[in-house]
């Protein structure tokens, strides 16, 4: 049979189409098995990891938790998660033991919501950190944990209401103080005496951990009559008295003005609930001035006068000496860092570790869990630097945060990073305390002690004198931003007094600036969902650019703590 | 009863802070100097030479700028001033002295101040080249070394501006003038305000209020005339016969310069028989006194700390005893009930209104209405309510109180 083409070539050519066809899925095959390999050891590029897929519905649990690697993930497994699992439980036991900590979650449920899901704000903070950046931030993590243990365990220690109303020797060697008055200044007792601060942990702290936990407390308040309008954060600190949920650790208390006039107002609230001698130390309003200043110093000098009447231990000057000096040290490790952070790409941590840390380390003190993490993080940024390992490799924006930071959702730069590349580098906070103390005499220990009780958190910059709410445009520069996050914390009146001054700023120096409103701990008022949509819209709208990972545009963690 | 000669002279100088005297006071040559808050001594800024104005916004219901620049969750008393500069209400001053006192009025001061600072631009609000500001730091307690520095910063941020811009003799002679002065204004009001003490008062609590304002938003030499006349006048002022009020109350908290607040408690059949609320009489009236071997700036700042019962005050045994205070003052008023008004976003009175709500019922037995309002009240259907709820449920404990007797 004749016929129009040749079979044997017909075939032979099939043969080589199915050969090709065989070769180029075997390609295909090596390929994507190679790409497997890749992303299983080295962890997914940024631009493919769809890190929102792993979120289970409204509760913003993981399904899993994300595959960084194999070398990250069995650091985050090993040096992060158990690692901070195991020493949980021994600062618990070296700190006054299981048995005060048991009667404390059982009496104050600030301590027992928020002990568990430490771990899930570990995950929330550090969520797409590789390398240097996981395991710097996750020791300035390990470092908070440490002290809030301290803290919470004295308070327990020392609590009548857990030991039968009797008043132990803790309870004798506790100084209690509002969480604004820095640790510093009870320095010449520290050899003999603890201090912890009324609201650092059942308030502050909690809510970065757990943050339904402090609604409760919002809520105490104005059922007595309180409007919903003062400061959201003096309104939990005063409701945390309304329900009695306040362990009675020391004899008498330090308090402050905090810094506004809430926290007057609330000192004064507290008063009436707190019922012991107090001495008020303020932080004055006008800090530039000389005169203030001296004011200042003789405020101190009284208070310690009032400690040592209450005490009766003498003033110990070479304690606070050597306190200030190790104290100078995480402040000049401090300086080191945002030295890296300005003039480098291996600045190898975040922005929310960054600006907890640096406000927790800073407003209580020297601690030696700070020496300990700062100690490591030194290693990991010496290295990082000397191999100029780009520690936040998709950085689109040098972002600055300016003003008073959501407390419910602090970790709200991880997300900005992992979605659209914002590289929060340094906010406000952290540039408060921007100094060290000298202790040649203590005529200028004073002085300095005095400057540095002035700058306190939130009075520097937020309701001091305007001039300082513009020191924006200075430390923009200085770390190398070009974009500002600026807070925009709804309660405020200090900030919300100068809202249109920094609207036509910004048009009129052209800076590239988003704002996020939000009401402190309050994570009813503006949720965090809405403060990424709000994010989402000016990086299209006004960016016009395109998110990395499209899975973290929109999800709902309503319900997660 | 007769109403007072000078009564709608008096409402008419409340109409606009440029008013008629203050207006006679700048043509006889005299410095305007701005002041918001009881902290910056009036009686300072009355030296020769200049006079105080304590600023106020009357009749701005809508400060639209003003929330641009402070937001509508600040303080409408603070946006009020602000919206007022922005329209050109304040350029007859010459000065602003100023205290970080509220958050919210610092905030409007801020505002004004021109060339400051070069990281942020000059607003120039007030069109006046000699014009300043001056802040002056105000402690949170009484003792004696706030008491000094509070006059070391009076020297410094007060005192001594005003004789480098404007000239003004700050000696310790002129300060014994100024305060003479204030304290002639002082005698007078206490005495006009005295009446309202008696069983049938003869003064209405809405005619003290205007009276109250009068005498510290224009100049002291000016206002002292009428002032006197107005002594006189009531001394043989007849009371109605019947009384016009079904309960007498002292007015208690945060900024008020509306003394149509006060005609609104007294329409619903209260009488308002003392004030104890930023621009009330009970700490701006009190009698200066110069003590034994001390100096007048002293003197003043010892009084205006001493004196003063505002919820700053941070000291343990000041915050009981302002309560005590309001208590004593009801008493001497023999007043039956405590109405505590706090301004939305007052963050002081706030605390402060829940604190008296509790207090000064619980330890006191005094009856207590809270209210919270704006800086012009235009929600007086609602406040109406209230302050007859309120005069009812006094009257119900005075028939049952009689019953029981």
């Amino acid at each position: 049979m004749n016929l129009p083409f040749d079979v044997s070539r017909l075939k032979a050519s099939a043969a080589a189409m199915k050969d090709s066809i065989a070769k180029g899925a075997e390609e295909l095959k090596q390929q994507g098995f190679d790409k497997k390999v890749h992303d299983f050891w080295y962890g997914k590029p940024h631009g493919e990891r769809r890190l929102g897929d792993l979120y289970a519905g409204k509760t913003g649990l993981y399904k899993h938790r994300e595959w960084r690697g194999v070398k990250d993930t069995m650091y985050y497994f090993y040096m992060i998660w158990l690692y901070n699992y195991i020493t949980m439980v021994m600062d618990l036991m070296k700190y006054g033991g299981l048995v005060n900590f048991a009667k404390g979650v059982w009496r104050y449920r600030w301590v027992g919501q928020t002990y568990l899901p430490v771990l899930h704000w570990f995950d929330r903070g550090l969520e797409g950190l590789r390398g240097p950046a996981l395991a710097a931030s996750a020791w300035h993590y390990r470092g908070m944990v440490n002290s809030t243990i301290k803290q919470f365990q004295r308070m327990f220690e020392a609590d009548t209401r857990l030991h039968g109303g009797e008043k132990n020797e803790a309870y004798w060697h506790t100084i209690a103080h509002n969480e604004t008055v820095w640790g510093g200044v009870f320095y010449p007792w520290s050899d003999k005496f603890a201090n912890v601060a009324l609201e650092m942990i059942p308030y502050f702290v909690t809510c970065h951990v757990n943050s339904h936990t402090v609604l409760n407390y919002i809520d105490a308040v104005q059922s007595i009559g309180l409007p919903g309008d003062p400061c959201p954060m003096c309104q939990a600190e005063a409701g945390i008295f309304v329900q009695d949920d306040v362990p009675d650790y020391a004899p008498f208390a330090i308090i402050c003005n905090e810094a506004c006039d809430a926290s007057v107002a609330t000192s004064n609230l507290q008063d009436w609930f707190f019922d012991k001698p107090i001495y008020a130390l303020p932080m004055p309003m006008l800090f530039d001035d000389p005169l203030v200043k001296k004011h200042c110093m003789a405020e101190i000098r009284q208070m310690w006068k009032f400690i040592e009447d209450q005490t009766g231990v003498p003033f110990n000057y070479e304690q606070l000496v050597k306190k200030l000096k190790l104290q100078n040290e995480l402040q000049e490790f401090e300086w080191e860092k945002w030295d890296v952070a300005a003039n480098t790409e291996s600045y190898p941590i975040n922005g929310v570790a960054q600006a907890l840390y640096r406000i927790y380390q800073s407003q209580y003190g020297d601690n030696d869990i700070w020496h300990f993490c700062d100690k490591k993080v030194r290693k990991i940024m010496e290295k990082a630097v000397e191999r100029k390992t780009k520690t936040f490799p998709n950085t689109r924006h040098r972002v600055i945060a300016w003003s008073c930071a959501p407390l419910y959702y602090s970790n709200w730069c991880t997300w900005a990073y992992n979605c659209w590349g914002l590289n929060v580098i340094i906010n406000m906070d952290s540039l408060m305390f921007n100094m060290t103390i000298r202790t040649d005499n203590l005529e200028n220990t004073v002085e300095d002690m005095a400057q540095y009780h002035m700058w306190a958190p939130m009075r520097r910059m937020a309701v001091g004198g305007m001039k300082h709410m513009f020191e924006l445009w200075e430390y923009m520069e200085k770390f190398n931003c070009d974009m500002v996050a600026m807070y925009d914390q709804l309660q405020c009146k200090g900030v919300q007094g100068l809202h249109g001054l920094f609207e036509d700023e910004f048009r009129d120096r052209d800076i590239k600036a988003f704002w996020i409103p939000h009401a402190l701990p309050d994570s009813r008022t503006v949720s965090r969902a809405e403060i990424r949509r709000l994010i989402n819209d000016y990086m299209t709208t006004v960016m016009h650019e395109e998110p990395l990972d499209p899975s973290l545009l929109e999800f709902d963690d309503s319900m997660t703590w | 009863m007769k109403d007072l000669k000078h009564l709608i002279f008096f409402e008419d100088l409340l109409q606009e802070a440029n008013n008629d005297l203050v207006k006679q006071g700048k043509a006889d040559g005299k410095r305007a100097i701005g002041y918001t808050c009881f902290f910056m001594p009036e009686v300072l800024l009355d030296l020769p030479g200049c006079f105080s104005v304590r600023l106020r916004a009357p009749r701005c219901t809508s400060p639209d700028i003003a929330t641009y620049y402070m937001s509508a969750r600040t303080c409408h008393y603070a946006r009020s001033l602000l919206e007022r500069a922005l329209e050109g209400g304040y350029n007859f001053l010459d000065a602003q002295m100023a205290t970080e006192t509220c958050t919210a009025t610092c905030r409007f001061q801020e505002h004004l101040q021109q060339k400051h600072l070069d990281t942020v631009k000059d607003m120039r609000i007030i069109e006046n080249d000699d014009f300043f500001v001056e802040f002056s730091d105000v402690p949170f307690k009484k003792d004696a070394i706030s008491i000094d520095h509070y006059a070391e910063q009076l020297r410094f941020h007060v005192l001594q501006p005003l004789h480098e811009h404007f000239g003004i003799d700050i000696s310790d002679e002129a300060l014994r003038e100024a305060i003479e002065q204030q304290n002639e204004v002082s005698r007078l009001i206490r005495e006009i305000g005295d009446y309202r003490k008696l069983d049938n008062p003869t003064i209405t609590g809405y005619e003290f209020h205007v009276i109250q304002l009068v005498s510290l938003v224009c100049p002291k030499y000016l206002i002292l005339p009428y002032l006197r006349e107005t002594a006189e006048e009531l001394k043989t002022r007849e009371p109605d016969l019947k009384k016009e009020f079904r309960c007498k109350v002292v007015l208690s908290g945060s900024e008020n310069d509306d003394p149509d607040f006060t005609k609104l408690i007294e329409s619903c059949g209260a009488r308002v028989v003392a004030d104890r609320y930023c621009y009330g009489s009970q700490e701006t009236r009190q009698i200066i006194e110069i003590r034994e071997g001390e100096d007048p700036l002293r003197a003043v700042a010892r009084h205006y700390l001493e004196q003063s019962i505002c919820p700053r005050f941070m000291d343990q045994h000041e915050m009981r005893a302002r309560k005590k205070r309001l208590a004593d003052l009801c008493k001497e008023y023999h007043a039956d009930g405590l109405i505590v008004a706090s301004n939305k976003f007052c963050e002081y009175w706030s605390y402060e209104r829940v604190i008296d709500t509790v207090i000064m019922q619980r330890d006191f037995g005094i009856p207590v209405c809270s209210i919270e309002k704006e800086y012009i009240n235009a929600a007086s259907g609602q406040l109406r309510t209230r302050f007859q709820a309120f005069i009812e449920s006094v009257e119900i404990k005075h028939i049952q109180k009689g019953a029981q007797s």
